[in-house]
């Protein structure tokens, strides 16, 4: 086996002039090296097709790969990559979305309008995809409302920091097929990324996922698999590449900082009427999934609550960074920071208190999302009930502070889709009455796969252990299209529900036919046996079953099901959208959650001391990775809120290490983190269940922030809430105050 | 691709030293507990050509008491040790809780004090407590031994007053005083070096403060330290005011820098918060046990 | 330049005679020699503790220890998890504890060596003790509970 490794650009913006590998070529135990001149131009790009495999042409960012060396030894293609010389002729780069969207501006791809967009993408120039929803008349909801609050935000840039760093193991066999190992949460994206920019066809690369130390959104699209393929064939050898750390933060991708205007109107009695919002985003150097998020973040800008008069805009822009990208959230922890935090503005400024104005404006049953969708489900009021009394919120007066030290509670709501796209599920009974589970979707360490085995394991009434599930592979696997969009414990759960209720039936046919009986006199007993309802002993057990399916008659049962989610998103009867990339987006979880902060009066250090996360999951399939995901993704949240911030000096990202980006610690994180699930099943969910995978990160930032504010008195609107920004807040307020 | 071709073992100190004279100066590293010098090895930000590993020198092992009733921290004691020694007590109180506040449980496990001052990381915690706690450093080099007080010893970032081919033996403690010592940090998240740490060793009897030693970690070159601003804690016996006044002065002389972990301007403002904070913890612990 | 010296490693009871360059690491070594790969390597610089292995029963940093300082020491990986380190294996099954994974056996080798130290600890102490290992999954509260869950079990 080879070893990769990559040459990083030391220019954000520049035109490739000449490559000279002939040093490294010739250094020690190197087998290939490859530049943009070895690859054909093709694109890739899950919105946008504007990427290809390795910098082409030019450079767009600061450490954007030039060139990739296999050699023997890691080191030794690591000290090779470094004799490749490059000849660069530097240009303009523009930095930030206002330097970006300047009249003459550089551009950072000058051929936008001739890429394939899959979705009406309204772009030029530098940007990357304007999108708009509204609903009502936003400016005559500003003429009916008493009170007309507006502030500006700024969120950070975020890293996802999953334990285990990106990498990727191609082959290639005798027939030139490749067979490609990474660590990814959709193998269906890689093989289509890889075959996009390299101009494969997608039957000659199978892509197959080990373990995957998690993913959070940076191993969903693209990150060295391409490149690594490439190599492979280039050598014709198996090559492993996995990126340090360093370049892990560097070249993957990270959540978008956000520049957001909110501003909402309401009556005296605390009833929302209007809601204008505009954002700002920085995509990076290439559109990656970053017109989704644009578009979501919009969709979720109005929260979970009526607000009749409701217009969002947004902007996104490339810029010579990073690509930033989906993340946990997807836009909706940076949009609600704004909205959640504003709505506690509302508040205090209404004499209300933040849980009732919530819970007054809180979408009800017979409510539709922002856009016209129906809401199936909706269990957002007994969340917030239940986040109010186990927190003890109405008694939060009561609480004290030591000398030195404030304390303070804060509170906010949300919601979450959990949808999209295509999935499907094989459902085989074995030889022997076991059952093996192919669906092609990644655990990626939510515990996907057990849930999955769950619902089979509870449609076919069959032990958990005589469930297996066999890893995605896309030769072998039906289509998913990935773990993301906390999707796949609903869709592919249904997927899963339909093949295993078909195997039922093809398990009945044989029964019926070797009991001589009707299959509508059938049940399923536990234990994988088919029986006479009300005739006990009369029974088969599967392996009967499945002997005779395999060996005389029928043939092998299999149960196959696929779907894809199909309700529109937006009624235009009630919405107008331009450049909204998802037509079709999923179902709705809700959520709210209290938390308790103590601030340091002396330094302005936060610390989280209690929190209750309360989410409509529609039904927990399995409690303890419905509590995991909610503690995790409240964690998580809580490095946004507080520490987590990707920092750039000019074009160059200055902390891509973890000694210099902090991630919360077991310290960080209270103990008395409290996760609650409610209930409310989604009619079309299996068992009811919908998804739960991001939603406890979205309102971390905005409670905290809640809480601070209602500690120190202090509204900051920038994240993160550092100790300088909250001492700065306390000072300016004591100074107000005289 | 490390060059890295001799890695030694010496018994003795002295040994120790005639490796470090006879390689190829800055091509020559001492290697304690790794805790650094590997994590820059791994990404390639030093190369030596030869290590000279502390693991097997006996004498640099362990906390030990002198004669005159003070102690003699080995340079190869790990933090660890250094953070449970209850012999750190009153005045020296200072050392042990810095220790107990480097990094995390696992790296104080491998990390030593030798290691972590001949680093001198301004943000480090060791050096300002060394500072407050006016230590002295043992070195020994080609000539011999000599001895440096802390106040010396760190001289501009990461630079030390280690001559060429010298290494650090020792930690040298003055015997004890009662009062007390307290370790402040400031941080991102636990186990991250500090934006400001505020170190205090305070000698108080019958009522009065015999001796005060403030330093001030993460706000400059080396840690921050006035003999002023000590001198007015003594004489105002730790009273408000001459706190406010010792952390106005620290703040002014502080040169921090702007950086990941915070900005310059926060620095300096909060420099005097904990200073005020620390002294005001301090009143309050002797105010009880006196 | 790199070049190989034998090099003699216990590792989980058994003594393995290989080969290392003087500048390889024990995670390195312990991967690629020795086919353990239980210790992670998520930064190789000793922040996130996916690496960590026990040394004479100590937890170290594989990423910060260097291959040949190991000769003579007891080195126990995940892979050879028994008696605590095997009951903190069943307790994080348990508790839910194992989301991605990664940073798992890092979290029981510290917690292992932990409890032989502290055999009950408080819920404190356990998040004081696992603060050097980084998980990014699972909130810590789980990790926390399944720690506790096997002091309550005691020593096997």
């Amino acid at each position: 086996m080879l070893h990769g490794a990559l040459l990083g650009s030391p220019h954000a913006h520049a035109r490739i002039k000449s490559y000279d590998v002939s040093a490294a070529r010739a250094a020690p135990g190197v087998h290939c090296v490859l530049t943009g001149e070895d690859f054909g131009d093709h694109r890739m790009g899950a919105f946008i097709k504007d990427e290809h495999a390795i910098a082409k042409g030019k450079v767009r960012y600061v450490g954007e790969p030039v060139a990739a060396v296999a050699a023997e030894t890691e080191a030794q293609a690591r000290a090779a990559a470094r004799l490749v010389e490059v000849e660069y002729e530097e240009l303009p780069a523009v930095l930030t979305p206002e330097e970006a969207l300047a009249p003459g501006a550089a551009l950072v791809h000058a051929e936008l309008a001739s890429y394939f967009k899959v979705f009406e993408a309204v772009c030029g120039g530098n940007v990357c995809s304007r999108t708009e929803l509204a609903e009502g008349d936003v400016e005559q909801g500003f003429r009916e409302s008493d009170l007309v609050v507006e502030g500006r935000y700024r969120t950070q840039p975020q890293a996802h920091v999953s334990l285990e760093p990106c990498g990727a193991l191609a082959e290639v066999d005798a027939a030139g097929r490749v067979t490609l190992w990474s660590a990814n949460q959709s193998v269906f994206r890689v093989q289509a990324n890889v075959c996009e920019s390299l101009g494969l066809p997608m039957s000659r690369l199978r892509c197959l996922t080990p373990r995957v130390g998690a993913g959070f959104g940076n191993k969903m699209e693209a990150h060295v698999q391409p490149i690594v393929v490439k190599l492979a064939l280039a050598t014709g050898r198996p090559v492993k590449l996995v990126l340090s750390r360093e370049e892990d933060f560097e070249i993957v991708r990270a959540r978008h900082p956000f520049d957001l205007r909110v501003r909402t109107g309401v009556k005296r009695d605390g009833t929302f009427v209007a809601r204008e919002v505009e954002v700002l985003l920085d995509g990076g150097a290439y559109a990656d999934d970053s017109p989704g998020v644009l578009g979501y973040s919009l969709l979720m800008a109005r929260g979970p609550y009526r607000i009749p008069h409701a217009r969002c805009r947004g902007t996104l822009v490339y810029t010579n960074k990073l690509r930033f990208g989906a993340f946990r959230g997807f836009g909706n922890p940076q949009v609600s920071f704004a909205t959640e935090t504003q709505i506690d503005e509302i508040a205090a400024q209404l004499g209300i208190d933040p849980v009732e104005i919530r819970r007054k404006n809180a979408l009800g049953a017979d409510d539709r999302w922002f856009g016209g969708q129906a809401l199936a489900s909706n269990g957002l009021r007994e969340c917030i009930d239940v986040a109010e009394r186990e927190s003890g919120w109405p008694a939060r007066g009561a609480i004290r502070a030591a000398p030195g030290k404030r304390r303070a509670m804060g509170f906010a709501c949300t919601a979450h889709i959990g949808g999209l796209l295509g999935t499907g599920a094989i459902v085989r009974m074995l030889e022997d009455g076991t059952v093996v589970l192919n669906t092609g979707a990644v655990d990626i360490g939510q515990g996907s796969d057990t849930v999955l085995t769950q619902i089979v394991a509870e449609a076919l009434r069959l032990p958990l252990e005589q469930v297996s599930v066999a890893s995605p592979d896309t030769d072998g696997s039906p289509y998913n299209w990935g773990t993301t969009a906390s999707r796949v414990t609903y869709t592919t759960g249904r997927a899963v529900l339909a093949a295993a209720r078909e195997v039922e039936r093809q398990a009945k046919a044989h029964a019926a036919e070797m009991l001589e009986c009707a299959e509508a006199d059938l049940e399923l007993l536990p234990g994988g046996v088919v029986g006479v309802k009300g005739v006990p002993g009369k029974t088969l057990p599967f392996v009967a079953i499945s002997a005779r399916a395999h060996w005389r008659k029928g043939g092998p049962i299999v149960g196959t099901h696929t779907w894809v989610f199909d309700q529109p998103t937006v009624d235009p009867k009630r919405a107008v959208a331009v450049g909204l990339p998802f037509p079709q987006i999923g179902v709705y979880s809700f959520g709210a959650l209290a938390v308790e902060v103590e601030v340091d009066e002396t330094t302005g250090k936060v610390a989280v001391l209690r929190a209750w996360t309360v989410a409509d999951v529609g039904r927990a399939i399995n409690r303890a990775a419905v509590e995991g995901q909610l503690e995790g993704a409240f964690a998580q949240g809580l490095g946004f809120a507080l520490a987590e911030e990707l920092v750039f000096d000019g074009p160059r990202l200055v902390n891509p290490t973890l000694m210099d980006y902090k991630v919360p610690t077991s310290l960080e994180v209270p103990y008395a983190l409290h996760a609650h699930i409610v209930e409310h099943a989604e009619p079309d969910g299996p068992f009811g269940a919908k998804g739960v995978g991001e939603i406890g990160i979205n309102v971390v930032a905005a409670a905290i922030a809640n809480a601070v504010a209602a500690a120190t008195g202090a509204r900051l609107r920038e994240l993160p809430l550092t100790a300088e920004r909250v001492l700065g807040g306390l000072l300016q307020r004591e100074a107000e105050a005289g | 691709m490390s060059a890295l071709a001799r890695l030694h073992r010496p018994a003795t100190v002295e040994e120790a030293v005639r490796l470090l004279a006879g390689g190829d100066g800055e091509r020559t590293r001492l290697l304690a507990g790794g805790a650094t010098l590997v994590a820059m090895l791994n990404a390639g930000l030093v190369d030596p050509a030869e290590l000279v590993s502390l693991a097997a020198v006996d004498e640099l092992r362990g906390i030990g008491t002198l004669p005159d009733g003070g102690l003699r921290i080995g340079a190869m004691t790990r933090h660890r040790e250094t953070a449970a020694d209850v012999r750190l007590a009153g005045t020296l109180a200072v050392l042990r809780e810095a220790a107990a506040r480097i990094a995390n449980p696992v790296v104080r496990n491998m990390g030593t004090i030798g290691g972590s001052i001949s680093f001198a990381d301004p943000a480090a915690d060791y050096p300002p407590a060394l500072v407050a706690a006016d230590a002295a450093v043992e070195i020994a080099g080609p000539q011999g031994r000599r001895r440096v007080p802390a106040r010396e010893f760190f001289v501009d970032w990461y630079a030390t007053a280690l001559g060429p081919n010298e290494m650090v033996t020792a930690i040298l403690l003055a015997p004890r005083a009662p009062g007390l010592g307290s370790y402040d940090k400031l941080y991102r998240v636990a186990g991250d070096y500090a934006i400001v740490s505020v170190a205090l060793s305070v000698a108080w009897r019958d009522g009065a403060c015999a001796r005060a030693g403030l330093a001030v970690g993460g706000c400059g070159p080396r840690p921050l330290h006035l003999d002023e601003a000590d001198e007015l804690l003594r004489a105002g016996r730790l009273g408000a005011q001459a706190a406010r006044r010792a952390g106005e002065l620290l703040a002014a002389a502080a040169d921090p820098l702007d950086d990941v972990r915070a900005s310059a301007a926060y620095r300096r403002r909060v420099i005097p918060r904990m200073v005020e904070r620390a002294l005001a913890a301090a009143r309050d612990e002797l105010s009880r046990t006196a | 330049m790199s070049t190989p010296y034998p090099l003699a490693l216990q590792v989980n009871g058994a003594e393995h005679r290989l080969e290392a360059a003087l500048g390889d690491t024990l995670l390195t070594v312990l991967r690629d020699a020795l086919a353990l790969t239980g210790a992670k390597r998520g930064c190789n610089q000793g922040v996130c503790g996916a690496c960590t292995v026990l040394a004479d029963g100590e937890p170290v940093r594989a990423c910060l220890t260097l291959a040949h300082e190991c000769a003579g020491r007891e080195i126990v990986t995940i892979e050879g998890a028994a008696g605590r380190a095997q009951a903190l294996q069943e307790a994080f099954v348990e508790t839910g504890a194992v989301q991605c994974g990664f940073c798992s056996p890092g979290m029981i080798l510290t917690a292992a060596a932990m409890l032989e130290r502290t055999p009950r600890p408080s819920a404190d102490e356990v998040r004081a003790g696992l603060s050097g290992n980084l998980c990014r999954c699972s909130g810590y509260r789980k990790i926390v509970d399944a720690v506790l869950r096997a002091a309550e079990t005691g020593a096997p």
